[in-house]
């Protein structure tokens, strides 16, 4: 027989009470990601910055560097990334629309952005949290340029490609009176917009069931 | 009561602005009378506090962690009455911005701050929170702008004029006729007295010339972006593309120079009435020649130096020298002489165009000023008193839900001390 547990309370209130404390305890923006330049170490941590990012912290600002030298902290203006201008060609950038600063850094210069991306000509339509704003990587598009830097012409996406099927499913396909009974060449398309869900796999057993029809 | 008020005064206002329109020709400076009329910021539903007693109430808020409210730190603002208070103030407002309020310092609060550093003689405190405006939070309208690069150009401090034109430029806030014209007056003035210039000096004036330039589309435009995309330039081939962008709204792909060429080449190719001043022009052939020569002279340098540096250990100090040239600057720089043939060719076609325009650039500025300044405030002042009249509902607002609060939480006191008094008691 299992011997019948202690409801020990205490111990779960001091666990609480932990819990709550080290929530409470947990090191402001500012401090997490201050950075020693001459060093490249973070002192909150200890540790250096990987080496080939130097040049870049040295050369580049963090977004909320740009942010807080802007009116109302650049809410509404575009930001871009030095390393979306180098990989794509298409313009990638966040619109901001919210911004919540840590007031006990010297400089305002950290805290949380909101806004909406847009990735490689495609906008998105919800807002979300900016994504690596830490990083010594981003642009300010100036306000000249903007309309410029945002005209993008999607190029239209290639046809889908058919081709035909390997020779020996493609004699069976045709003495079967193949899938177009039409005397054509069977294909295969090579891209099909098919989720591959659950829900799909238990309608393609339904319909070979109907196809085939019981066994009996 | 207050609305009636502001009334009488817009109707005084706009007798004002008219008869100051009529005598505006012989004046010496460019803002007319009426624009920088205070009376109806004056004949505002004034507040007047104690300040030593916001001061402390303002402190004691900020020991005891809570936010302070942006009215009061507007109200500390608006009751300023000496040349002590202003610097109390600015101590006031840095604090406020490091405070989790620092999003809702309101427009009204700089817009006062602004009127007050200057009814007080306190100009430079005004552009120093300005130029540290991030650590105070200062960013002005247009209108603020115009009244603080006025009272600048009145004075004839050019170089402080510029510096608050930088500042305009580095909030992109040039979207006013008025503003433009004014930034571009004092800009010129400050140019024809050919000051020698540092690096960032150089950039800032260049971005400032064109930032502002672009938004022009007329001779005096035309010529400061020409002057500011070579200045640019030439800091582009001294330091490489990332001193000039860096920290400024400009755009990250090299080649400012050929960006200048290519305003003479629209220049040239215009079929309108739209010229270059000769100014301007001498100013960037004597930019080119510069460039030239210095990197003639550095080439010699170069070659002598590395072969000095292959037989040192000193790793580090090659490595960055290095990199500092990077392969596009290096580009850049190959890209020179080109530049230079191509500037001649666009010089001699511009001036047997007749495109050339022999005035200085500060005197057509005056007269674009004389001519399109007075159309440009109208607009202007109207906007402003709508402004005010809007600040002035939410400042009531404001006031309103502060009342409010304070009785609920009056209400709440004595909910409790009756509850404490009851449970005793019972």
């Amino acid at each position: 027989m299992v011997k019948k547990k202690r409801v020990r309370l205490i111990a779960e209130m001091a666990r609480k009470i932990r819990a709550y404390r080290e929530l409470k305890a947990q090191p402001r923006e500012s401090e997490k990601y201050a950075l020693d330049y001459q060093t490249m170490k973070r002192p909150h941590t200890g540790k250096t910055l990987p080496v080939l990012a130097w040049e870049d912290v040295g050369r580049e600002s963090r977004l909320f560097t740009l942010l807080s030298g802007l009116r109302l902290f650049g809410v509404g203006r575009i930001f871009t990334r030095k390393s979306w201008l180098a990989d794509h060609p298409e313009p990638s950038y966040w619109q901001i629309t919210k911004v919540k600063v840590d007031y006990v850094a010297e400089n305002m210069d950290h805290g949380k952005a909101w806004g909406i991306l847009t990735y490689k000509g495609k906008q998105e339509s919800e807002v979300k949290e900016v994504e690596k704003s830490i990083y010594h990587d981003w642009r300010l598009v100036p306000k000249h340029e903007e309309e410029n830097f945002k005209k993008y012409e999607p190029l239209p996406e290639p046809p889908v490609r058919y081709v035909s099927y390997p020779p020996l499913l493609r004699a069976m396909i045709l003495a079967q009176g193949g899938g177009s009974a039409r005397g054509e060449e069977p294909t295969l398309p090579l891209k099909r917009d098919v989720l591959l869900s659950k829900d799909y796999f238990s309608s393609q057993e339904e319909e070979r069931q109907r196809q085939e029809g019981t066994p009996v | 009561m207050a609305a009636s008020v502001l009334q009488r005064c817009l109707g005084a206002v706009k007798v004002i602005h008219k008869s100051a329109y009529l005598s505006c020709a012989g004046r010496r400076w460019l803002l007319s009378a009426a624009y920088t009329d205070t009376t109806l910021w004056e004949t505002r539903k004034k507040d007047p506090q104690n300040l030593a007693q916001l001061a402390a109430f303002m402190d004691r808020i900020y020991e005891r962690n809570f936010p302070v409210s942006s009215l009061t730190i507007s109200r500390f603002v608006d009751s300023i009455s000496s040349r002590e208070e202003v610097d109390q103030a600015e101590y006031y407002l840095y604090r406020f911005r490091h405070s989790p309020n620092c999003w809702y310092l309101r427009d009204w609060t700089i817009h006062s701050w602004v009127r007050q550093c200057l009814k007080y003689g306190a100009k430079d405190k005004a552009l120093h929170t300005l130029k540290n405006k991030v650590q105070y939070g200062i960013f002005p309208d247009e209108f603020s702008f115009n009244l603080l690069l006025d009272a600048y150009i009145k004075e004839e401090d050019f170089k402080g004029a510029c510096s608050v034109v930088e500042e305009v430029m580095l909030q992109e806030a040039c979207d006013l006729p008025s503003t433009q014209i004014l930034s571009l007056y004092a800009l010129s003035r400050y140019l024809a007295t050919k000051p020698k210039l540092g690096v960032s000096e150089e950039r800032g004036l260049g971005a400032s010339l064109l930032i502002v330039g672009l938004k022009q589309n007329n001779t005096v435009g035309l010529s400061a972006q020409l002057l500011g995309s070579a200045l640019l330039g030439k800091v582009e081939m001294a330091e490489g593309i990332h001193a000039v962008f860096r920290g400024m709204p400009l755009l990250w792909t090299p080649g400012y120079v050929g960006r200048a060429l290519a305003v003479m080449e629209k220049v040239a190719a215009a079929p309108g009435d739209v010229k270059l001043t000769k100014d301007m022009i001498d100013s960037v052939e004597a930019v080119l020649k510069e460039l030239s020569s210095d990197s003639d002279s550095s080439e010699g340098e170069e070659s002598g130096g590395e072969e000095d540096r292959k037989g040192e250990s000193g790793g580090e100090e090659d490595r960055k020298e290095e990199k500092m040239v990077d392969e596009d600057d290096l580009a850049e720089r190959a890209k020179l002489p080109q530049y230079a043939s191509r500037f001649q060719e666009l010089l001699s076609q511009l001036q047997s165009q007749g495109k050339v325009d022999a005035a200085p650039l500060e005197a057509l500025v005056s007269a674009l000023a004389q001519q399109a300044l007075p159309r440009a405030e109208e607009p202007d002042l109207e906007q402003y008193a709508g402004r005010v009249r809007d600040w002035e509902s939410e400042r009531r607002q404001l006031i309103q839900r502060e009342v409010e609060a304070r009785e609920r939480a009056e209400m709440e006191k004595q909910a409790r001390i009756e509850a404490r008094a009851a449970a005793q008691q019972g």
